[in-house]
């Protein structure tokens, strides 16, 4: 099963060079809580890589569903709520690609990118053929996470999540947001975490807010689960100073997070764009300052990115880039 | 940047009481309005001539209503003019810059019970909450005290659609609403309360006696809580090194947002936290409902809308 491809032309193409969200401010990274106020208020981007990651996302939703889809009983109206919101979201901000026809409780979306029309009833699960959350995110290149806030705390009750920076949301599911990050070194141990928790508590409805996130993948692959950490973790090993501008690539995160004020819930979702070095060369700004960021870097985090054992070879990369 | 507003056009004024107007709220453009989670409340921005006013009602319609919303305001003549205004100045018609809902007081997702105290137009938050577990079949008991059922507004609503789950107090019948009702209940009963503070006060006082945990008592305020004079103090930043000397009578946030400092706040009574900022050094005066006593001993946070410095000065992380 393949989606259809034929309407590629819809989408505009622009060179991916002038629309990658470059994540350094400064010469250096550290861990902080850099969310700012999302201006443009919206979740989804729709980029030219729509019907290829779209394909992506629903092939390992048809192959490997727990691995990519997991939910609570009670995350239910969250959901529906979720997909409100997104299909409202989709018809206003892209007519050209999406409408909405609602008769009452009796809804037909439809995806004119991909000529799909789906007629159900709102609140009604029988009539969809997926749970809402799973339904809405195979129409979008974004994962979505829904979160519960309940009695002071947030907690991880559904997510669709495809394309992930290996990490597992068959492992957090059910898991508290202080949980499910304490692997991440200084973060947690320093107190940052719980003033972040603080912050996401307090997200108002109509007041959305985004950051980026950073990392580094070797080839362009989105899908690293830790369940198939096999099939991409030994390829770090192949990367020399040679090929890292073919096979290293900036992976950045988009996220942006929305209160659901139905809910009271926290839609986070995240939008992952890749960029090999070689891509990102053409932008010799972006190139320098990246560079002095990796330089920086205490190794531990390099270590929890999943880089330290390969940022040797990056660094003499991108010398030889710069002098050249 | 200021939270996106819905604009709405008040479409109906109710009497519901003497004192109490009921405002229906229908939006501009007539799309339809987010929906909310039981207790929420909106921000209204009044547009007036001695400036904008800012106030926070209860909205007291249905949490899956996208075609209207219903607010309820008591006019109090000790007001700094919001309820004043609402009485006098709104007519049906008139357009108006709300919030999006927003949530201080939400149904415990962990209780099994929840018992709900109201006094007077305490029963606001209440009406959204009773929608919400009514649909979905949880058991909870309304306590509402009013001087009689003339003066009792939403008399009628309830006891249409909460009969059985609704208990009425008038003072004039002689009927009082005792802290016992708390008493003999089974464990995973919350109990919330909404209404004047020495109300609030009393009842959460008697609940920690009963032996309610804190994680099981819920309350919302109306107005900032009085604790005490508003001493002047003095507040270092320390990474602008800048000091600024608040006054007598007037909070850190309302001095901080006059020198163009841009810090957070919602609802500016001590019940949100979304002012909170860090403290450095010195000793804070924690006059707020939001933070728990743990995190008060702690003392390394302060809510500028209302704490303050206990004495001397303190130096803020800005």
């Amino acid at each position: 099963m393949s989606v259809k491809t034929t309407n590629q032309h819809m989408i505009k193409e622009i060179p991916l060079i002038k629309r990658f969200p470059f994540p350094f401010q400064k010469d250096s990274y550290r861990y902080s809580n850099n969310a700012r106020p999302l201006e443009s208020g919206k979740l989804a981007d729709i980029t030219p890589e729509y019907f290829e990651e779209i394909d992506k996302k629903r092939q390992i939703l048809l192959n490997h569903h727990e691995r990519a889809f997991q939910s609570l009983e009670h995350s239910i109206d969250g959901q529906w709520e979720v997909l409100e919101f997104l299909i409202d979201e989709l018809a206003i901000i892209y007519p050209e690609y999406f409408s909405v026809i609602k008769n009452g409780h009796e809804w037909t979306f439809e995806n004119k990118l991909l000529d799909e029309k789906h007629t159900f009833t709102f609140g009604d699960l029988s009539t969809l053929p997926y749970e809402p959350l799973d339904f809405i995110g195979r129409h979008v290149q974004e994962d979505l996470i829904f979160m519960g806030q309940r009695d002071g705390d947030l907690y991880m009750d559904a997510g669709q999540l495809c394309f992930p920076a290996n990490w597992s949301i068959a492992f957090d599911i059910g898991m508290t947001y202080t949980e499910f990050h304490s692997p991440v070194p200084v973060f947690f141990d320093s107190g940052l975490a719980k003033k972040v928790l603080n912050f996401l508590l307090r997200i108002e409805a109509g007041k959305p807010w985004t950051r980026l996130n950073w990392t580094l993948t070797v080839e362009p692959i989105l899908d690293t689960f830790p369940e198939n950490f096999d099939e991409w973790g030994p390829k770090k090993e192949k990367v020399t100073s040679e090929n890292a501008g073919q096979l290293v690539h900036l992976r950045v995160e988009d996220q942006r997070l929305f209160r659901m004020p139905r809910s009271n819930g926290i839609l986070f979702s995240i939008h992952t764009h890749l960029i090999s070095l070689d891509e990102l060369k053409k932008n010799e700004d972006w190139l320098k300052r990246f560079f002095r960021v990796l330089k920086d870097l205490p190794d531990y985090m390099a270590e929890y990115k999943g880089f330290s054992l390969y940022k040797g070879e990056i660094i003499r990369y991108l010398e030889k880039s710069l002098t050249d | 940047m200021m939270a996106r507003t819905l604009e709405v056009i008040v479409e109906q004024i109710t009497h519901e009481t003497a004192a109490i107007k009921s405002f229906k709220l229908v939006s501009a453009d007539r799309s339809p309005l987010p929906r909310f989670s039981g207790g929420s409340h909106i921000t209204t921005y009044l547009q007036t001539e001695t400036g904008l006013i800012e106030r926070h009602y209860s909205l007291t319609s249905d949490p899956d209503n996208t075609g209207y919303y219903r607010i309820a305001v008591r006019r109090n003549e000790d007001s700094n003019g919001g309820s004043i205004y609402w009485h006098d100045h709104v007519k049906e018609g008139d357009k108006i810059s709300i919030s999006y809902p927003k949530n201080y007081f939400p149904l415990s997702f962990q209780a099994k019970r929840h018992l709900f105290f109201a006094a007077g137009i305490g029963i606001t938050p209440f009406l959204s909450m009773a929608k919400e577990l009514k649909k979905k079949k949880a058991p909870f008991e309304i306590h509402y005290a009013a001087p009689s059922k003339e003066l009792c507004a939403f008399y009628r609503h309830l006891s249409t659609f909460f009969s059985e789950e609704t208990h009425f107090y008038f003072s004039k019948e002689n009927k009082k609403m005792s802290t016992k009702l708390m008493e003999n209940q089974p464990i995973g009963t919350h109990v919330y309360f909404c209404g004047p503070e020495a109300m609030i006060k009393g009842f959460a006082d008697a609940a920690k006696v009963i032996g309610y945990s804190e994680k099981s008592i819920h309350f919302e305020l109306f107005t900032p809580p009085k604790s005490g004079p508003m001493q002047p103090f003095r507040v270092k930043l320390n990474k602008s090194n800048k000091v600024i000397e608040v006054p007598e009578g007037k909070s850190l946030l309302d001095t901080l947002l006059q020198l163009h400092i841009d810090v957070p706040y919602s609802c500016k009574i001590g019940g949100c936290g979304s002012c909170q900022l860090h403290v450095l050094k010195g000793e804070i005066d924690h006059r707020d409902f939001f933070l728990t006593e743990m995190e008060k001993k702690e003392s390394n946070v302060i809510l500028t809308c209302v704490s303050r410095a206990k004495s001397g000065s303190l130096v803020l992380d800005l």
